[in-house]
């Protein structure tokens, strides 16, 4: 083929060479470049796509999480003692009035600006302004409506912005009905202002068992469920509850609803937008049947308010260990809680003793209703014999000290029934000391003394039941036989709560050894067992008949007043007066423990009632059986009302 | 000449104009714009609404006598009736401020009443609004309660010259502090999104746990008062189903609304009066 190309440039020549090996060393260098960037791009779009992706859905979508309702408690009757009840609030969404708070800031800015100030505030500061003037304006609207005189927190809100843009700012709390109704019709469906009804509790029989039921508190920290989607999500918490105090506390899982939410996108300051990505909604809390009987409950509460003492009270059903009441005085109010316990509410529970259970938690001395145990522990051990009698001088005589009889005179000669009757300490000098202290501690110890008795709710772990070893071990101090003495009598370092004492007594009147206390309630419950005490049926008849002597004609004779009298009701009961000293002197328990019918026993009660007056005469028989008798009254006018289906399968009284 | 790619440009070119134009003028001016343009329309919407009285009035015409005779009877009748509720109604008033007097106790805010007829249905998924013929020219005002003789009707949304627009109940804007009838609870009601020719239903929310309700035995809504705009007592609808909330504390339901919402000619404006002080 002719060169054309090379005649028509004259002299200049252009060669053209088909291949240059150095040209290949640059496309090879492009193609290496080429390909570092290919790579790169795989790498990014293949194989980082997802990090990414998920970094992008960490960045741009927000989780809020919505607390479930608590379930409800109920008393054993289907009575409500803690339910819901709504407390509606106004709410602004912030994230709603954007272009309202732009709006308001150029408007501030253009003001500032005009004025020629020279001290113009900042920006965010004067974001801040806009913000405040914006969500004031709302607030005059919700005043106007409701006659309210509200104010606006600056700090407050400000806080709100910065953490918690996308949850509704509270603005007006605790709206009446009157209140919500005028603002669900005069406010806009569609303005940012809505009226939301949150859960409180609530408590539609008063404070009763105020210390059993307990309270909740505010929680910041609601979880979600484990499918829950979005757990890497920046997550916004509503606020939740939590139980703090007996069965709030104790069977806080039960009652705690599953938390609901919602996530959403935003944008990039943080403004939501709806509707949600994916949403599930909040369920309710299960609801807790109590074994609590509200009228006994409340006839307790209400005697032991008229004593004006510091009391405790337990009932419980002997046939399922069902408690029936647990009250304990002083109590606090409980929709004090409500949204939140003030300082001063608090000083003054403190100050008044009234955070303590004394149910559960109050350690006394039993005094003479642990003649009772003392009692079975010498028919068990053969050193006490029903028919034989004791000589009751007045006092005994314990080596060189001289203990006397509880109302310092002499009984004479008086057999088992009769001491117990009168409650004769001489009586049970002479019995724990004949049979010692070891008999008598390890008696008390088979009965269930000395530990906690397994009810849900937390007891205390301070409950003692001395001896010997204690004694060395503990003060390293010989056990002496005044030591006995006084333990046979419910004295000393003996140490019981009157739950423990109504278990006990549950026991005696069932003729065994323990009662497990339950606070939850079953209708199909069966009876409740455990081993027998040991005693023969004379040895167990003598020990009853001596009880119920003591309602009759002996120390808590007062029952058999006119105004005290249960018609047709046989009782079976141990008063006890214990002391204590303290640095102002020596101060008495009255105590009471029983239980009824004596024919079918069906409830056994204990109180106590603290005194308050060092050196005042404080006997259980005054003070502690009008507690126990307001409840056996209304037990028994409930039962004539309503007959038990149960009360021919009732154990029998006697062996 | 223009080429002629810019005469093929040129009806886009005006779009752009006309939208320019329209973003360039004041808030203001385009306020006004809108609103003329619904006043323009009134006197026609109006002038429609008078033929058709005419239309009605020469349909009547043609009845016979006896059924004029029938009809008239059964006026009489609902007279009768009406007259003997406005007597007891008059003893009520008349106690009622004989203890206001004693207990010297503000009246509390009462309504005048404005019928007007309906001059057009607007209804929509979006909005179920009437409008009426009267308007500023009868003291109408925005906000205020509309009634008929089956119970709410809406509230007036817009206020014209010489019509106002209605919302009518079943209107998601619309939300009335309800209670069932006995009860003293107030739950909030709310229109529902309804179809443009179905039967309405509105929906409510926080209903007390221990109100039941089956759609054979439904309860009757009815306004609470407690609000501040309607008075109480009115029928919105009837409660015919409600189930337990997520919550747990309320129930939510439904609502049915009476048919006759979507046919009515006549309705009546309840004008908020000032509140007397007190005696």
């Amino acid at each position: 083929m002719p060169d054309n190309g090379s005649e028509r440039s004259g002299g200049l020549v252009e060669t053209h060479k088909g291949y240059n090996p150095r040209v290949v060393v640059f496309y090879l260098f492009i193609a290496g470049l080429l390909l570092i960037l290919a790579g790169g791009l795989a790498y990014q779009q293949l194989l980082r796509s997802d990090s990414f992706h998920e970094s992008e859905r960490k960045q741009n979508q927000r989780r809020v999480l919505v607390p479930g309702p608590r379930g409800n408690i109920y008393d054993r009757e289907g009575r409500p003692l803690v339910t819901n009840r709504p407390r509606f609030a106004v709410t602004l969404y912030l994230g709603e009035l954007r272009k309202e708070f732009r709006a308001e800031y150029i408007r501030i800015r253009k003001a500032y600006r005009e004025t020629g100030d020279k001290d113009i505030p900042s920006t965010s500061q004067m974001e801040r302004i806009a913000r405040f003037t914006v969500v004031q304006r709302y607030l005059n609207q919700i005043n106007r409506a409701l006659g309210r005189s509200e104010t606006l927190d600056s700090d407050d809100l400000d806080k709100h912005f910065r953490q918690q843009l996308l949850l509704p700012y509270l603005l007006v709390d605790d709206l009446g009905h009157g209140e919500y109704a005028r603002l669900i019709e005069q406010l806009p469906v569609t303005s940012p202002l809505q009226v939301y009804a949150s859960s409180v509790r609530d408590y539609p029989l008063g404070s009763i068992a105020a210390q059993t039921l307990g309270y909740v508190t505010a929680n910041d920290a609601i979880e979600a469920a484990e499918d829950f989607p979005g757990a890497e999500l920046t997550t916004f918490k509503m606020k939740g509850t939590l139980g703090r105090e007996g069965l709030e506390a104790r069977f806080d899982p039960l009652l705690q609803g599953q938390t609901g939410g919602a996530i959403y996108r935003v944008d990039p300051a943080g403004y939501r937008i709806n509707p949600p990505l994916s949403k599930r909604q909040p369920v309710h809390g299960r609801d807790l049947r109590t074994s609590l009987d509200a009228d006994l409950q409340q006839a307790a509460e209400k005697v032991m308010t008229d004593t004006e003492l510091a009391a405790a009270a337990v009932a419980i059903d002997i046939r399922s260990g069902e408690v029936l009441v647990l009250a304990s005085k002083p109590d606090y109010d409980l929709t004090g809680f409500i949204p939140r316990l003030s300082h001063p509410a608090a000083r003054d529970i403190t100050e008044r003793g009234a955070w303590l259970n004394r149910a559960t938690h109050g350690l006394y001395p039993p005094g003479s209703s642990f003649k009772i145990l003392t009692a079975i522990a010498g028919l068990r051990s053969q050193t006490i014999d029903p028919a034989v009698r004791v000589n009751c001088t007045g006092y005994y005589q314990v080596g060189g000290r001289r203990f006397p009889c509880h109302d310092g005179h002499a009984h004479g000669e008086i057999n088992l029934a009769t001491a117990i009757e009168k409650s004769c300490n001489v009586y049970f000098y002479k019995q724990g000391l004949d049979m010692g202290v070891e008999t008598l501690a390890s008696e008390a110890r088979r009965h269930g003394f000395g530990r906690p008795t397994g009810l849900e709710v937390l007891e205390t772990r301070g409950t003692l039941v001395p001896d010997p070893a204690w004694r060395k071990e503990r003060r390293d101090a010989r056990w002496f036989p005044g030591d006995t003495a006084n333990f046979s009598i419910g004295q000393g370092d003996l140490l019981v709560t009157p739950l423990q004492m109504a278990a006990f007594t549950a026991s005696v009147a069932r003729d065994e050894l323990t009662t497990t206390p339950t606070l939850r309630h079953d209708e199909n419950r069966a009876a409740q067992h455990s081993p027998r005490s040991g005693l023969t049926g004379p040895q167990y008849a003598a020990l009853i008949a001596g009880m119920e002597a003591c309602t009759v004609t002996g120390t808590a004779k007062v029952l058999q007043s006119p105004f005290m009298k249960i018609p047709g009701m046989r009782i079976a009961g141990k008063t006890g007066t214990a002391q204590k000293q303290t640095p102002h002197g020596t101060i008495n328990f009255a105590w009471f423990i029983c239980f009824a019918p004596v024919e079918n026993p069906r409830v056994a009660i204990a109180v106590v009632v603290e005194g308050d007056t060092p050196g005042e005469e404080t006997a259980g028989g005054r003070y502690a059986v009008p507690v126990a008798r307001a409840i056996l009254k209304t037990w028994d006018d409930k039962q004539k009302k309503h007959p038990s289906p149960l009360q021919s399968s009732a154990v029998p009284a006697s062996p | 000449m223009l080429p002629q790619r810019f005469d093929q440009a040129k009806p886009f070119l005006t779009l752009g104009i006309a939208l320019l134009a329209w973003l360039l003028i004041p808030t203001a001016v385009k306020r006004m714009a809108r609103t003329s343009f619904f006043e323009l329309q009134a006197p026609l919407q109006t002038t429609a609404s008078y033929v058709r009285d005419l239309q009605d009035f020469w349909s009547l015409k043609t009845r016979s006598k006896n059924e004029l005779i029938e009809a008239g009877r059964d006026l009489a009748r609902l007279n009768a009736a009406y007259e003997a509720r406005l007597q007891q109604d008059a003893a009520l008033r008349a106690e009622l401020e004989r203890l206001e007097r004693i207990l010297k106790l503000p009246t509390p805010p009462g309504y005048r009443a404005e019928p007007a007829r309906v001059v057009l249905r607007d209804f929509s998924s979006w909005w179920q609004r009437l409008v009426i013929r009267k308007g500023h020219n009868y003291g109408l005002v925005e906000g205020a309660p509309v009634i008929y003789a089956g119970g709410v009707v809406g509230r007036v949304r817009e206020v014209h010259a010489y019509t106002a627009v209605v919302e009518l109940v079943s209107s998601p804007g619309v939300r009335i502090a309800a209670t069932t009838e006995g009860d003293t609870r107030p739950i909030s009601y709310q229109g529902g999104v309804n179809p443009t020719y179905g039967p309405a239903v509105g929906t409510v929310e926080y209903v007390p746990l221990d109100i039941f309700v089956t759609p054979s035995a439904p309860r009757r809504l009815v306004t609470s008062g407690l609000g501040g705009v309607f008075p109480p007592n009115l029928t919105i609808g009837f409660l015919i189903r409600v189930e337990p909330s997520s919550d747990g504390l309320f129930k939510s339901g439904d609502v049915r609304l009476d048919p006759a919402l979507s046919a009515l000619n006549e309705v009546t404006v309840l004008v908020p009066e000032p509140a007397a002080s007190a005696r």
